[in-house]
């Protein structure tokens, strides 16, 4: 039944976080240092972000993308890389606005 | 003057500010959010008992979903489930148990009973730091122009990432260990399949946790029902769920595609997907509860209880929130936090954490993980399937079976039965 | 220069409606009521302006109680505020005469207003035709859908977007009606100061006839195409089975060459593509060697 996206809804990653609301600031509120992810073995934050926000490139960085994040705080707590990672929340009023959580 | 700065208008500030500004103090309640609850997810239940003494007949008025009078915990393997069902019309009617809201409607309601006590809710602005003087906090800086404010007191009611526990060095900064990642899916289905499918009425509602869905990464799964969608998700350990290198929502999604799940979910459509971090370490991994100035309420402190059979969270914020405010006055005249400290660890809050503080590695274990849901689901298996023409094998030996088949040494199940004695005693 | 007053007209409404996936009914959420990008660029503008003019500046907002929170947003950036109390139905709402708004608007300011701004379009109905009848109702010029707007002297210079990424820059003279869209411009932020003090102050409510409905709304759902209808197919199932797969008539049988040599197989193949018209007659002759 492992990833099988026919058993039940083929619903496209997309589709999923076309769902919720992002009121996107101006500021980024997380950035990614990807000279310390080269040295980054782990990188732990592509698959654990529940936002799908990390993206590995091809020279071995991350590449990272705010706009639609849920501000979990997943990736910070998962980084290894000291001060990969520079996380505060988003501008006040801005950010993800959850109405079913 | 301000008095009181509550920073974060969820469950416990809200709480704070009520209890502070009702004790006549002048209270501001900072949220970063463009309204409370806008930047909350939650499994989907709060018991609501922690309220009759401050807002009697609350159930009267609040925001509620569904009243859960089922509640199941299932058991499951990839073809197999086992559910324990229980269900109570006593849940179903005033004083009620468990409810399940979500949070920017439960969250809103309870501000709103803050402002109406007198507190200022200013919205959309993100506490960004603490003022401090001589060891103490005396303020909060914020976002907004001109933004620093100070109080005698400030409530940390921020949340489980709680930057400003976390400045004043009372919460390590990273804790993967002891954080658990929740992912949530919110599907619309009509409130007369829903009462159809979970055999309820009206208001009632339903609460099934589920074990061994989560591809042996220690956590859990829930599905609840809300009026008119369902509530379906996994809640699990952050450390390995790294180490497994397995997506969230792929979880949810094998949960959905379960053949004990399936049937519940079928033609649900996605209405929101939400994450959120929770703070599962118990009592042994609660942030220090205060410094000079300032006390640490709900996630913030780490009171969120998750303790197998039972998961509360929204119950302990409200009850630290509602110790904080009361006690506001006395920590601020007497520059101690003890009030505050000895008010929880008389009430339920600490009490409760203490009393269960094995639980969580017990209950995050890799033998209660991985190997029981299948041990007692071959054992019911056994138990259940008719062999003839051979004779019924007997349970004990139906329990040696599964225990070897699922890995298990017997006198490990009999620790661990000592231990789940110890730790629920 | 004494007494001059800048108006901005902003729409205040839930960016986000709700449309419930499975039976397509439409929630507003009053919580998320707030200024579209274009409104809240409409009102930085209005507040830049008025202060460069030492003018006031007025908000005003037609809609329920639910404007209020974004408009003590307002009234904490220095800005006078009011709102036009209307029918909350969402029904009533998509059937609302535009015409008859601008009337109660330009009622709601009250004086004579020397800059008059607005979105150029509301984020939920998008008509923009409301700066229009606004300019009509007061008999002053309008420039709508600008992207940039300085003073100059007395009067304004304005540009906007023209087809095939041309811009038009104009001078506009006053007293006018201004359209703007939400570009390179952001609603600054209160100070924390003026949002306490906002956070609890009465909205002016406008006491001006409330527009009704310009046409009557019978109902709005979620468009639900009725199925086609197909017509049943004729004939046995065996029949339809045969003309589907030409099982039984009569076609050309496969032909089979060889086992032969290479050359010979060549000569087959190019004399069956010359048969069916792939080769050319001059190219028949070509022999494999």
């Amino acid at each position: 039944m492992s990833g099988d996206a026919s058993g039940y809804d083929g619903l496209a990653f997309d589709d999923r976080m076309a769902t919720v609301e992002f009121r996107v600031a101006e500021r980024a509120h997380i950035v990614v240092d990807s000279d310390v992810c080269r040295s980054c073995t782990t990188k732990a934050c592509v698959t654990a972000c529940p936002a799908n926000l990390f993206a590995p490139t091809s020279d071995g960085g991350i590449l990272f993308n705010y706009e639609q994040c849920f501000e979990c705080g997943t990736c910070y707590q998962v980084c290894n890389g000291e001060g990969a990672l520079t996380w505060t929340y988003p501008d006040g009023g801005h950010g993800v606005v959850f109405r079913h959580g | 003057m301000t008095d009181v700065i509550v920073v974060g208008a969820g469950p416990a500030g809200s709480a704070a500010a009520l209890m502070a500004a009702r004790d006549g103090l002048d209270v501001v309640l900072l949220e970063r959010g463009p309204f409370p609850g806008s930047k909350n997810a939650y499994g989907g239940v709060v018991y609501g008992r922690v309220l009759d003494e401050v807002l009697p007949g609350w159930w009267e008025e609040a925001p509620v979903q569904r009243w859960v009078t089922r509640r199941s915990t299932m058991l499951l393997t990839e073809t197999q489930a086992l559910t324990v069902d229980f269900r109570s019309t006593d849940w179903g009617q005033a004083p009620y148990n468990g409810c399940t809201t979500f949070r920017a409607d439960f969250d809103s309601w309870l501000a709103g009973k803050a402002v109406d006590a007198g507190a200022q809710l200013v919205t959309s602005t993100v506490a960004t730091g603490l003022i401090v003087e001589a060891g103490r906090v005396v303020g909060v800086r914020t976002d907004r122009p001109d933004g620093d404010l100070r109080a005698p007191l400030v409530i940390a009611a921020d949340g489980v990432n709680s930057f400003l526990a976390k400045e004043a060095g009372l919460l390590p900064r990273t804790q993967a260990k002891h954080l658990t990642l929740g992912v949530k899916e919110v599907l619309s289905l009509p409130r007369e399949v829903i009462d159809e499918r979970f055999g309820v009425r009206g208001d009632e509602g339903v609460d099934v946790e589920l074990l061994g869905c989560t591809r042996g990464i220690p956590g859990g799964g829930f599905l609840y029902t809300n009026r008119d969608s369902l509530s379906v998700g996994v809640v699990v350990s952050l450390e390995h769920l790294t180490a497994a290198k397995v997506r969230a929502e792929d979880l949810v999604a094998d949960l959905k595609a379960h053949p004990a799940v399936a049937p519940w979910v079928e033609g649900a459509e996605l209405k929101e997907y939400t994450a959120h971090l929770i703070p599962e370490g118990g009592y042994d991994h609660l942030a220090e509860l205060s410094t000079p100035g300032m006390l640490v309420t709900g996630d913030a402190a780490g009171l969120c209880l998750a303790a197998g059979i039972w998961l509360e969270g929204v119950n302990f914020a409200i009850g630290s929130g509602l110790a904080a405010g009361r006690h506001a006055r006395s920590v601020i005249d007497s520059g101690d936090a003890k009030p505050y400290r000895k008010a929880l660890e008389g009430s339920f809050v600490l009490q409760d954490h203490k009393r269960l503080r094995g639980a969580p590695d017990l209950v995050l274990s890799e033998r209660v993980q991985q190997r029981y849901p299948g041990l007692v689901a071959d054992l019911v298996q056994g138990l259940f399937t008719v062999t003839n023409p051979a004779a019924k094998p007997g349970a004990l030996r139906l329990l040696r079976r599964a225990a070897k088949k699922n890995g298990v040494k017997l006198r490990h199940l009999l620790a661990d039965g000592l231990a789940g004695g110890r730790v629920f005693r | 220069m004494a007494d001059r007053l800048v108006v901005v007209l902003a729409r205040c409404t839930d960016l986000r409606a709700e449309v419930d996936p499975l039976s397509g009914a439409i929630t507003r959420d009053p919580r998320t009521a707030a200024f579209s990008a274009s409104d809240a660029a409409a009102i930085e503008h209005g507040l830049r302006i008025g202060s460069a003019w030492g003018a006031r500046t007025l908000v005003v907002t037609a809609g329920g109680v639910e404007c209020e929170g974004p408009l003590r947003e307002v009234l904490s950036l220095g800005a006078e505020v009011r709102r036009v109390p209307t029918r909350g139905s969402y029904v009533d709402e998509l059937a609302t005469d535009e015409r008859a708004l601008a009337k109660s608007l330009v009622a709601a300011i009250g004086g004579r207003p020397d800059l008059v701004l607005c979105a150029d379009r509301s984020a939920d109905r998008g008509t923009g035709a409301l700066p229009a009848f606004v300019a009509h109702e007061l008999g002053v010029v309008q420039a709508p859908g600008l992207v940039s707007l300085e003073l100059d002297g007395e009067d304004l210079v304005a540009e906007r977007r023209l087809d095939y990424g041309r811009r038009e820059r104009m001078r506009v003279p006053l007293p006018a009606v201004c359209s703007v869209e939400a570009a390179g411009i952001r609603l600054r932020r209160a100070s924390l100061p003026a949002s306490l003090a906002a956070a609890t102050a009465e909205v002016p409510v406008a006491d001006v006839p409330v527009p009704g409905p310009a046409v009557r709304v019978l109902g709005a759902r979620a468009a639900r195409p009725r199925p086609r209808h197909l017509p049943a197919p004729t004939g046995s199932s065996r029949e339809r089975l045969l003309a589907l797969t030409g099982a039984l008539l009569s076609h050309e049988p496969p032909t089979v060459v060889g086992p032969v040599a290479a050359p010979e197989a060549a000569d087959a193949l190019l004399e069956f593509l010359a048969r069916n018209g792939y080769l050319s007659e001059a190219r028949t002759g070509w022999t494999v060697q």
